[in-house]
């Protein structure tokens, strides 16, 4: 049996369509503004997924937060293990995280978006592994599962010693809400994955270490560099470890611009970088999908915006990525916005996965 | 419906066809690394014995095969001709596919057609040692068999990578009697260089090409021994076409489309070499040849055709040949034969030349083709020889639009029977699709003033 620990964050999501980008400390206001919850309906759709695996215990809070959601799925067995206030705040999160670490669960599904994550994440760190079902304004982290449909793939298929290292990051929702993008690696979470997929690692023997891969990746990029190009270099470390190989400093998350070896700015928003994009003759734009999302554009990058991707051109995005992080993202995603602009990128793309070697990739269509 | 087109043993060819002989110009001479002059055979002496330079050079048309050789090649030569009635068959193609099956070997592989005459001279020369460097494990299973027969020790520099993947080709080397060493080793100063620069290197047949060769020029009961490349190891390799050409001749056929895989090249130039003598001497002006590369390494496809060094640490002469650059450490695909940063400079001239042409695949493709192959003709073949199997069945396809009854031969090289792991790994879903980032690299190269 496979001891889950399940929790909902009730008002995630909730701040998205009303404009707030984030709903911590906005309840009031987002409710105001008229928006519904909709976290319990994310998470009854992994729960409605699960209900064949008879290998699960559930363990959960009271109510809203996990309890009510399980109870109308049929699911069991449950047991109750903290009763948050009638209107739950992060630190029902933290005293629910404490009590799966006490009980010893196999794994925490939760339903929410980053300020969940980093909740739980505070409390368990790296002891406990953690999956989210995305249900949040912002998913920069990549603990979540691409939907809630897959959530319960994961979670039927794991095993305990298929884990592997997801970051979950730091949005500051204030600075976010102003239009400033402020972002920091909080820290690196495990995570299950469906070792099926990826049973042959051992087959590819340079695959072992991510850290060579991205210097590899580095070292071609930096290579292959063309003077008064302008570079458009997106969020992650393996854009981070471009940049470095270049001598420079670069933000994790920030999208940031390079060219004839000297950065030009740093940490982008949209405006700027199209006001930028002005002066430019030819740019060309570095992305690396987003953990075991696969998006490319769409997902912490949404600075790069489909009247950017047009004007930059879609033969002038190269996307990098590591072996590693390639294996555990099945599929690829385009979200830029515009779904006419997302068809342009094809059905393959290729992903520059080390030195002089890319990867052929399919280019999925939106779930 | 004849399937198997057999020769007689003495059918066997007694001569090697060079086609240096029926080149339009000659080739470009090898490079000494240091001095950038053009080698002498006293240059290589250190290394190959006094025959093997000799028939590097020559443009003799025709070379006397050693009854000693053939004696030996008696064990499995001639090799069959198949008709693959059921593969034209499944694809409802009007071409006739022919393939010669050289997976009958001892070694499983066409690799012995030059161990053994390697082997056998160097034996004549009083050489006691043979050190070479083998990627997928098929060049030094096949030399550690020919030493074995000619009672020579034999050390053979494995690409760490395979060394892991293909246990059993290690295997095949210590029941011949071989020794088999992972690369970059510790035991040459060009492996331990490597170590320290890269520990976590997954090694290539540059490195591997780099220790063999220092072992050999540092011991002088020592030769060595190149498994592809070298024009002398293709030569030996034309018994396969040479033995194609009087098979067909039996069914009164000859090929329009000749396809081999292509690493190095010698199985490719075995196949081809005597039907690009006929296209050069305009006995055959039309025949269309065809060498299957991966596109994860496809150096005759999108490579340079420059001189440059044959193995990673700069030992060996440079030769003009398509390149991919020295440096290149192409990844570890499944197809570990092919994995070759260059290829034979006879075969890149013809190229060049026009003489020739080549394409490259995707993995997962490739695999598809050797699977149709094996659920028609039975034959489980080596991810290598999927290539040309591929090729083969895209020329097939491609006579179906134009409804032309084309006679295609292609060269089956080897078989897979210790690439299973490659098979799982595509039932499983995870093979991955590597290419090469050529346009990126040509666009830098063309605007930036010196890449290196």
């Amino acid at each position: 049996m496979k001891k889950i620990g399940f929790l909902i964050n009730p008002i995630a999501g909730m701040g998205g369509a009303v404009g707030l980008k984030g709903t911590d400390g906005k309840r009031e206001e987002a409710i105001v503004r008229g928006a519904v919850p909709q976290a319990i309906n994310r998470a009854k759709i992994t729960l409605n997924a699960l209900k064949n695996d008879k290998n699960l215990i559930f363990l959960t809070p009271s109510g809203e937060m996990g309890e009510d959601a399980l109870k109308e799925t049929h699911l069991e067995p449950v047991q109750v293990i903290s009763y948050p206030e009638n209107e739950s705040t992060a630190r029902d999160t933290k005293i629910a995280a404490q009590r799966f670490l006490e009980e010893g669960v196999d794994l925490i599904l939760f339903c929410g978006g980053d300020g969940t994550a980093r909740d739980i994440f505070d409390i368990v760190g790296r002891n406990v592994a953690i999956l989210g079902i995305p249900a949040g304004v912002k998913m920069y982290s990549g603990v979540f599962a691409i939907n809630p449909s897959v959530a319960a793939e994961v979670v039927t298929g794991f095993e305990v010693q298929s884990l592997r290292d997801s970051e979950v990051m730091d949005v500051d929702e204030d600075a976010y809400r102003n239009g400033e993008l402020k972002t920091r690696l909080h820290g690196i979470a495990r995570v299950p994955y469906l070792a099926g997929k990826t049973q042959f690692s051992k087959q590819i023997y340079e695959d072992s270490n991510e850290e060579r891969a991205k210097k590899d990746i580095a070292r071609f990029i930096h290579e292959i560099m063309i003077p008064d190009v302008l570079y458009i270099l997106g969020a992650g470390t393996t854009l981070e470890a471009i940049a470095r190989e270049t001598g420079l400093h670069k933000t994790l998350l920030g999208i940031d611009a390079i060219k004839n070896g000297n950065m030009i700015a740093r940490d982008l928003d949209e405006k700027t970088l199209w006001a930028l994009l002005e002066h430019e003759q030819e740019t060309k734009i570095l992305l690396s999908p987003i953990g075991a999302q696969g998006f490319i554009l769409g997902r912490g990058n949404q600075q790069i915006s489909p009247r950017i991707v047009k004007r930059v051109g879609i033969r002038n995005i190269i996307v990098v990525s590591t072996p590693h992080k390639l294996r555990e993202t099945p599929v690829l995603y385009v979200d830029s916005g515009d779904p006419v602009l997302d068809q342009d990128f094809g059905d393959f793309v290729q992903v520059i996965s080390g030195y002089r070697i890319a990867q052929r990739r399919k280019i999925s269509q939106l779930p | 419906m004849q399937t198997k087109i057999l020769l007689d043993e003495e059918q066997m060819p007694k001569q090697w066809y060079n086609v240096q002989a029926d080149l339009r110009s000659p080739l470009d001479p090898p490079l000494h690394p240091k001095t950038q002059k053009p080698i002498g055979p006293q240059d290589l002496a250190a290394i190959f014995p006094m025959e093997l330079i000799r028939q590097e050079v020559t443009t003799d048309r025709h070379i006397d095969i050693p009854e000693e050789v053939r004696d030996v090649l008696r064990l499995w030569r001639p090799s069959p001709l198949y008709r693959a009635h059921r593969l034209e068959k499944f694809l409802k193609t009007p071409a006739k596919i022919y393939y010669k099956w050289e997976g009958v070997s001892p070694a499983g592989s066409h690799k012995p057609n030059t161990s053994i005459p390697q082997a056998y001279y160097n034996m004549k020369a009083g050489v006691e040692r043979i050190a070479t460097e083998t990627g997928a494990g098929q060049w030094g299973s096949a030399l550690a068999f020919a030493t074995m027969l000619f009672g020579l020790q034999c050390t053979i520099y494995m690409v760490r990578s395979s060394y892991a993947q293909k246990p059993y080709r290690k295997s095949m080397m210590h029941v011949w009697g071989a020794e088999c060493i992972p690369s970059p080793s510790t035991k040459t100063n060009a492996g331990r260089a490597m170590l320290e620069k890269d520990p976590d290197t997954p090694g290539s047949l540059g490195m591997a090409i780099s220790e063999a060769v220092e072992d050999a020029a540092s011991h002088t009961n020592t030769n060595y021994a190149l498994g592809s490349v070298l024009n002398h190891v293709c030569l030996h390799q034309t018994v396969i076409g040479l033995e194609c050409r009087e098979q067909l001749a039996m069914v009164d056929d000859y090929p329009d489309v000749v396809i081999g895989c292509v690493g190095g090249g010698s199985n490719f130039a075995g196949i081809s070499f005597p039907f690009a003598g006929d296209k050069l001497t305009g006995k055959h002006k039309d025949v269309d040849i065809v060498g299957a590369e991966p596109a994860s390494c496809p150096t005759l496809t999108k490579g340079l055709y420059t001189y440059d060094l044959a193995d990673e640490a700069g030992y060996t002469p440079l030769l003009k040949m398509f390149t991919l650059g020295h440096d290149f450490v192409p990844p570890s695909m499944h197809a570990g034969g092919l994995r070759y940063h260059g290829d034979s400079p006879i075969v890149s001239r013809l190229v060049h030349d026009g003489v020739m042409r080549a394409v490259a695949y995707h993995q997962s493709e490739v695999f598809d083709a050797a699977q149709t192959f094996a659920r028609t003709e039975g034959i489980i073949v080596a991810p290598e020889t999927a290539h040309a199997v591929k090729a083969a069945i895209d020329e097939a396809l491609k006579c179906n639009k134009t409804n032309e009854s084309k006679t295609i031969l292609f060269n089956c090289s080897g078989h897979g029977n210790f690439d299973m792991s490659a098979y799982d790994a595509y039932y499983a879903g995870s093979l991955v699709d590597y290419e090469y980032p050529d346009e990126l690299i040509k666009e830098a190269i063309a605007r930036i003033p010196k890449i290196s």
